[in-house]
């Protein structure tokens, strides 16, 4: 009966070139520059992200060996992102990078001195891989197509890592949310001004700040429903990104 | 399950409502802030039939507001965020409502089906048009002899009358109600030129014209808030149904014997206990709603998960004749002129 046809055939149907955008010049100086910095935060964010899932297994000796694999995933990260500037014959600001994670570095590992193992998960498991998957999201739509292939691999991996977290901190959400709500706002807002700082440099690379912080946003929101808080429990974390 | 995506219709309601609703951080945020807020979804809801079925649905707000219109990018992306939050939370069939249609449409958002790991799905969407074009057909065919319009007499121009809507109208008013004299407005003059075709008939001419022949004028296109309108010009007595969005006819023409009606709003025959239509701004929020909201739930009701109402131009008599027969069936009517009007001889 034509009334319950579908219009799946339709001719308006979109043309097998999906999500046309008009990609950077990737062999400008200016763009190398950029990608120097852009590239060097995301190999030292993967580098941080083994260090971190080692040091939570320490925290969660049953979880050992499942948090070793998640670590291990986080290397082969590393070395994709290095060819990637390879690719682009981009030498990567190290420097530049262990001073853009340094306070969250030392949040962590304050948090891990002191056995507080909410706020490690937080801060690795849920802010750092939120703000990856957003980031990795918006690069994948601008990306050279070396990277592209590289990242779309790379940012299923990190879904794994948030799940991890989302899980363990649902679990123990009855105990832990008084910690999770601290170090949310100690923490979300280093996240915020990280984000701000590498606006420039991602504008670029023609990642819009804007498009980050509201991917970032929906990551973040997703994983905080995820662990069972509601909708003004997570307005109210929330909030730390804006005040 | 039946989803419903909407908005808010301006910047400043949009902030109250998020207080009400305790979504305080976007609540005290700029514009800046809303245009990177995710969709919310805001409220379920269980609603049953005139003939006893029950369905679950979900009204999502894409945190989308009008002033947004002029930044492209934002508003691609908060229609086709919400679009992703609706399949993710497996609704079968969405209505695109407000805004959110027009933006799909018109910046043409075919073209971006992968939102992250998400591919949507095209079948779990409808525009809700079908529906909106039957509404409003029946609202004139009901209508009109209240105000003493005799519409088998009666000049009627539909304004916008290519568009989605408009040509979907245009058909059924020349097929099924039979209406005196049909005249069409439209910018574009091939389109109009084809549609004249297609019916075998009607007056294309342009808005002044039309205007001042018509007994009954329908709008399914939005007017700019600039355009001057000669009330006087007008015929007496003048049936106005109002169906584009956002609903502003009104401000436009006041006077005696000039009858103005919300086009495309339906009623429910029950209250259904939800908040959602208290932020669409419905006079009665427990029963009213657009008719492209309904027409997801009606969908919902006969179990017909497919993008009904898709693309442009491809509504039939067909179509509007199941949509319409199952709206009655579960209890949706076409909300009409206030009662108070005297009816006078046709």
């Amino acid at each position: 009966m034509q009334t319950l046809e579908s219009n799946k055939n339709s001719n308006l149907e979109a043309s097998s070139d999906e999500n046309v955008v008009n990609l950077p010049d990737f062999t400008t100086d200016e763009y190398k520059d950029a990608y120097s910095r852009i590239n060097a935060i995301v190999i030292e964010g993967e580098q941080e992200a083994y260090d971190n899932y080692i040091s939570i297994a320490s925290l969660l000796p049953k979880d050992s060996e499942e948090l070793t694999k998640l670590a291990k995933m986080e290397l082969k990260h590393k070395r994709g992102f290095i060819a990637c500037g390879k690719n682009l014959s981009v030498e990567a600001d190290m420097v530049f990078a262990k001073e853009f994670f340094s306070k969250l570095h030392g949040n962590f590992q304050t948090a891990l001195e002191n056995e507080n193992l909410t706020t490690c998960l937080l801060i690795q498991a849920i802010l750092i891989e939120a703000f990856a998957i957003s980031a990795y999201h918006v690069y994948i739509r601008v990306a050279d197509p070396f990277a592209k292939k590289i990242t779309q691999g790379v940012v299923n991996d990190e879904y794994l890592h948030l799940n991890y977290g989302e899980k363990w901190l649902k679990d123990n959400l009855h105990t832990c949310k008084n910690e999770l709500i601290a170090a949310n706002k100690a923490n979300l807002p280093l996240i915020k001004k990280m984000l701000d700082q590498v606006a420039e440099d991602a504008a670029i690379l023609s990642m819009d700040k804007e498009e980050l912080m509201e991917e970032f946003m929906i990551a973040y929101q997703d994983a905080l429903l995820e662990m069972g808080l509601d909708n003004r429990e997570i307005a109210r974390m929330a909030m730390a990104a804006i005040v | 399950m039946f989803g419903l995506i909407g908005h808010s219709t301006s910047f400043e309601d949009a902030k109250r409502k998020a207080s009400l609703l305790g979504f305080d951080h976007i609540a005290d945020g700029n514009l800046d802030v809303w245009c990177t807020a995710p969709p919310q979804l805001v409220e379920n809801v269980e609603v049953k039939s005139a003939v006893g079925i029950t369905i679950e649905g979900s009204y999502i707000d894409s945190c989308f507001v009008p002033e947004m219109l002029s930044r492209f990018k934002t508003a691609r992306r908060k229609v086709l965020n919400a679009m992703e939050l609706a399949q993710k939370k497996g609704i079968n069939i969405t209505a695109l409502g407000g805004f959110t249609s027009i933006i799909f449409e018109n910046f043409n958002l075919l073209q971006h089906k992968q939102i992250r790991n998400t591919s949507l799905n095209w079948e779990r969407f409808t525009t809700g048009n079908t529906h909106t074009a039957w509404v409003i057909c029946r609202q004139l065919e009901l209508n009109a002899p209240k105000v003493g319009i005799d519409v088998h007499k009666a000049n009627v121009a539909v304004v916008g009358a290519t568009g989605d809507i408009g040509s979907a109208v245009c058909r059924w008013l020349t097929s099924k109600t039979g209406v005196g004299e049909l005249i069409m407005v439209a910018r574009q003059q091939d389109p109009l030129l084809a549609l004249q075709k297609e019916l075998g008939g009607g007056q294309i001419k342009t808005l002044d014209e039309a205007l001042a022949l018509a007994d009954i004028v329908i709008w399914v296109a939005s007017m700019p808030k600039t355009m001057e309108i000669d009330i006087s010009k007008l015929k007496k007595p003048c049936l106005m149904i109002d169906g584009g969005y956002p609903k502003n006819l009104d401000e436009k023409f006041k006077g005696d014997d000039i009858h103005i009606l919300k086009g495309g709003i339906v009623q429910f025959f029950n209250d259904i206990g939800w908040n959602m239509m208290e932020l669409a701004e419905m006079e009665n929020p427990q029963r009213e709603m657009f008719a492209c909201f309904a027409e997801a739930m009606i969908l919902e009701f006969e179990k017909c998960h497919t993008n009904f109402s898709w693309g442009r131009n491809n509504i039939t008599l067909e179509k509007m004749e199941f949509i319409g027969a199952a709206s009655e069936k579960h209890g949706f009517s076409a909300i009409g002129l206030d009662k108070n009007i005297k009816p006078l001889p046709v």
